[in-house]
């Protein structure tokens, strides 16, 4: 493998916090140079940083759009004003807790806020900082709606200094995260949770995560805040206007970035400085106006639009292993006696219509099982069943010999050894093929270097060296299949399920998918797939079944299923027969 | 006895009003497929101009509906035609970018009412007299309000279901290719649409004003409690919408008598909250999409 291209270019992580630190000391200095004037501009630009990165992390990157991520700044702004008024700490240590007090609260809060989706979410935080609001502004211990004076800050560069060093650690913390494995998962989830967690990646767990760190984030920058006006009351630290503001310099900046809410930040900040002086009365008509210049003309906002690969695959050393080697670790998961994945009396009923009834099948190791039958069989139905994407009106499934619960969710599944692909291409947008492919191997792997080993010999094997660094919607359908199926692989699941893999595949792609599978046979994995291809894979299965209205018409060795006048006459209907005779 | 009789009779006038105030944001989710983000600033500023309107030329807030009705589609056809319907949605978070433009909307109307109107809250003393029935006392303008709600919200339905512009608009919003195959102006149906939605806002607006006093800030209140009826009567179901705002008025209303006004604010938002977290997907289960 060679690294590809030079053509996309990207810094490394070291020159990009070196950057930032940079950024940070010029601030720093202008800060302590100049008047207080400056110093109070360098601030409130700190902060808004800090907000913006924050925002940028749960409304872009984990791509759960909020719009009541203020509940945090004021959480923060009133968690300081309490630790300062009432129990008597300094300012600084004060913010410090306020920060962790706002991250803490935000733990139980995302596990409940996550649970909705889409714009439920986004609106439901808006109401969730209305809530607060209106608790600040009933409760005697707040002050109710006058409020609280705080001792602020003496004079206006210490706390710019303190805002400017939140603002990097943030934007490292960030930096340190999309260089782990959980930015591979965050990236994942943000593009397709239900893709997800059929790799092994659980969605929530991730997403709250970064919930917590956005809340963190803003607790800390309302806390600075209190410190720098000392004073405090329901009506600001909840303002729409911080939300309108953040909004604002992520999409400016570019949302889902790592630059751009520093960048937006900067940008507004000094731009509605500017407004606030000039034209105070309409200062947020002509910011509400920029947001929707943005959607018009710069949707991608200034840093947007473009794609790096952050992970690359690395050189190849010594021989590649091949995808046996990855079916040979994958096959010691599954039972080698009996079956590997066995469902019995499995039903699944919508409503009136019955897409699945009794159906009944094993498959053991080293064994392709292929599922064929008419559109609308039920042979997807049966594979959402079998992965958990829906739960089953009856019947049991056994992994390895242990029936499954009822529904588990899909990603503990796929860890426990069920893969599969879908069957119109799920892959992930903004990830690379080598990403994809690491990311899966990530979740068998705690290692770094093993999971980077197992990617690179599924790469090989499926000969997509030649594209590891593109990104899915560069791939023809065939490739994205193959990605798709070497993701699968690289769970190294005891059982694969292939949706109608080969569709979509030309016919050298199929040849290179049959040889893949016949490997993977030979070394012991169980393979389930539907598929509507019969040609391409009759030769390989050792046994096909076939569905016919949610029903099992038969199953058997290939050469007798096809003959069967039951399957002929399920294809292509009666009359052929009529006519064959 | 008396009391909770009142009350229920109260709890079910106002939800003829909150049924008006959601179902522009229906109409247009329906058919755009976005939450408008800026329906309680056209509420809002829809209530002002009637409150204008009573005020400077002593127009009634029910023959103020007409000029606002007008007004406010004008307006709503300047938006979706020179704004949402030029927002490219391709490529990734391209859906994003018109909640995001709905968003900066709801602030550059409201600032643009607070220009107009100032920030202090309005009213229009409309109807203040009791109706007496027997031995329940009940307000007249909210009987009057509720009518008048009642009527327009049956009027459109009967549009929606009856003329061949209220099935033209179905069809696109169930499948806008589809519709396109058909031959309909999808793009022209989009901006009708949102312009009926934007008026209709306006007029939810113009009778809200008459019970309950709103300032050029109270926008975003009045958004998600059109949301919350949307989200919990199910999107483009008449019946569920009809019954999540008669529901929703009795909460208000007794969370209003026993809890006090930001009580009862506070309590719409936490059930907004639970219950979709107990039923993540809204009542029908249709998740909505950002």
């Amino acid at each position: 493998m060679r690294r590809a291209g030079v053509a996309s270019f990207s810094l490394s992580p070291f020159l990009q916090a070196g950057a930032a630190g940079t950024l940070a000391a010029v601030a720093a200095a202008l800060a302590l140079a100049a008047n207080d004037y400056v110093a109070g501009l360098v601030f409130s630009t700190a902060v808004n940083v800090l907000l913006a990165l924050g925002w940028n992390l749960i409304g872009g990157m984990a791509g759960a759009v909020s719009f009541g991520q203020v509940a945090f700044f004021g959480l923060g702004a009133y968690f300081t004003a309490l630790l300062v008024v009432q129990a008597g700490l300094p300012l600084a240590p004060a913010i410090l807790l306020a920060a962790l007090g706002a991250g803490l609260a935000a733990w139980p809060l995302g596990l409940l806020m996550l649970r909705l989706s889409g714009i439920f979410f986004a609106l439901g935080m808006l109401g969730l900082a209305r809530v607060l609001a209106l608790l600040a502004n009933a409760l005697d211990l707040t002050g109710g709606p006058m409020g609280m004076t705080v001792p602020a800050a003496l004079s206006a560069a210490a706390p710019a200094f303190v805002a400017i060093g939140a603002a990097l650690g943030a934007f490292l913390l960030i930096l340190a995260l999309l260089e782990s494995r959980f930015g591979l998962r965050l990236r994942a989830v943000a593009d397709d949770p239900a893709s997800a967690s059929a790799i092994g990646v659980a969605p929530s767990s991730t997403r709250t995560l970064a919930f917590v760190l956005a809340a963190l984030f803003a607790g800390a920058a309302g806390g600075l805040y209190v410190a720098h006006v000392g004073y405090i009351d329901p009506a600001s630290s909840f303002a729409g206007t911080i939300e309108l503001q953040t909004v604002l310099m992520v999409l400016a900046g570019g949302i889902g970035t790592l630059w751009g809410p520093v960048v937006g930040g900067i940008v507004i900040s000094l731009l509605s400085t500017f407004l606030w002086a000039r034209f105070p009365t309409e200062e947020q008509i002509i910011l509400g106006a920029l947001i929707i210049a943005l959607a018009l003309r710069l949707p991608d906002g200034l840093l947007g639009g473009r794609k790096h690969p952050r992970f690359r695959p690395p050189l190849l050393r010594g021989a590649v292993e091949g995808v046996a080697g990855a079916a040979a670790h994958a096959a010691s998961r599954g039972e080698r006696a009996g079956a590997v994945l066995a469902a019995e009396g499995l039903s699944r009923r919508f409503g009136g219509l019955a897409a699945v009834t009794e159906v009944a099948f094993e498959v053991r190791a080293g064994e392709i099982l292929a599922i064929i039958g008419p559109n609308g069989a039920g042979k997807t139905t049966l594979f959402n069943l079998l992965t958990a994407h829906l739960a089953p009106s009856a019947g049991t499934i056994r992994l390895n010999g242990a029936a499954l619960a009822r529904l588990p969710p899909p990603h503990r599944l796929a860890r426990a050894g069920i893969a599969r692909t879908f069957q119109t291409s799920r892959l992930f947008p903004s990830l690379t093929v080598w990403e994809t492919l690491l990311l899966a191997a990530l979740t068998r792997h705690r290692h770094w270097a093993e999971a980077e080993a197992r990617a690179g010999a599924i790469l090989a094997a499926l000969d997509l060296v030649s594209v590891a660094n593109q990104y899915p919607e560069t791939l023809t359908p065939g490739q994205a299949r193959l990605v798709e199926i070497g993701r699968a692989l690289a769970l190294e699941p005891a059982v694969l399920l292939l949706d109608e893999a080969m569709a979509g595949m030309n016919e050298a792609e199929i040849a290179r998918l049959q040889r893949v599978l016949r490997e993977l046979a030979a070394a012991g994995m169980a393979i389930l797939a539907i598929e509507h291809v019969i040609a391409a894979i009759a030769p390989l299965a050792a046994r096909i079944l076939v569905l016919d209205q949610g029903r099992v018409l038969t199953s058997g060795p290939p050469e007798t299923v096809l003959e069967d006048p039951r399957v002929i006459d399920a294809y292509l209907g009666p009359e052929r027969l009529d006519v064959a005779a | 006895m008396g009391t909770l009789v009142s009350l229920l009779l109260l709890g079910l006038m106002w939800g003829g009003v909150y049924l008006l105030m959601a179902q522009g944001l229906n109409l247009i989710y329906g058919v755009m497929r976005v939450v408008n983000l800026a329906h309680g600033d056209l509420i809002v500023m829809g209530g002002l101009i009637a409150f204008s309107l009573f005020h400077h030329a002593g127009l009634s807030p029910l023959l103020a509906l007409a000029p606002v009705f007008a007004l406010l589609f004008v307006l709503g056809l300047l938006i979706a035609a020179g704004v949402l319907e030029r927002i490219e949605e391709e490529g990734p978070r391209g859906e994003l970018r018109t909640l995001f433009a709905t968003f900066g909307l709801s602030y550059l109307l409201a600032n643009t009412s607070f220009l107009i109107w100032g920030g202090q809250f309005q009213s229009i003393p409309f109807l203040q007299g009791a109706l007496v029935l027997g031995p329940l006392t009940l307000p007249e303008g909210l009987a009057a309000a509720s009518a008048a709600a009642f009527a327009l919200a049956l009027l459109l339905h009967l549009f929606l279901e009856r003329t061949l512009t209220g099935k033209t608009i179905r069809a696109v919003a169930q499948s806008p290719l589809g519709a396109a195959a058909s031959g309909i102006a999808v793009r022209w149906v989009r901006v009708f649409t949102f312009a009926l939605g934007t008026a209709l806002a306006g007029a939810a607006g113009a009778l809200v004003i008459c019970l309950v006093p709103f300032q050029s800030a109270s926008g975003p209140d009045l958004t998600v409690q059109s949301f919350t009826l949307v989200a919990l009567g199910g999107l483009g179901n008449m019946l569920g919408a009809w019954l999540a705002a008669e529901l929703l008025g009795l909460i208000e209303v007794f969370a209003q008598y026993t809890l006090g006004p930001d009580a009862a604010t506070a309590a719409f938002y936490l059930l907004f909250i639970l219950f979709l977290i107990v039923r993540p997907q809204g009542l029908l289960g249709q998740a909505g999409r950002v």
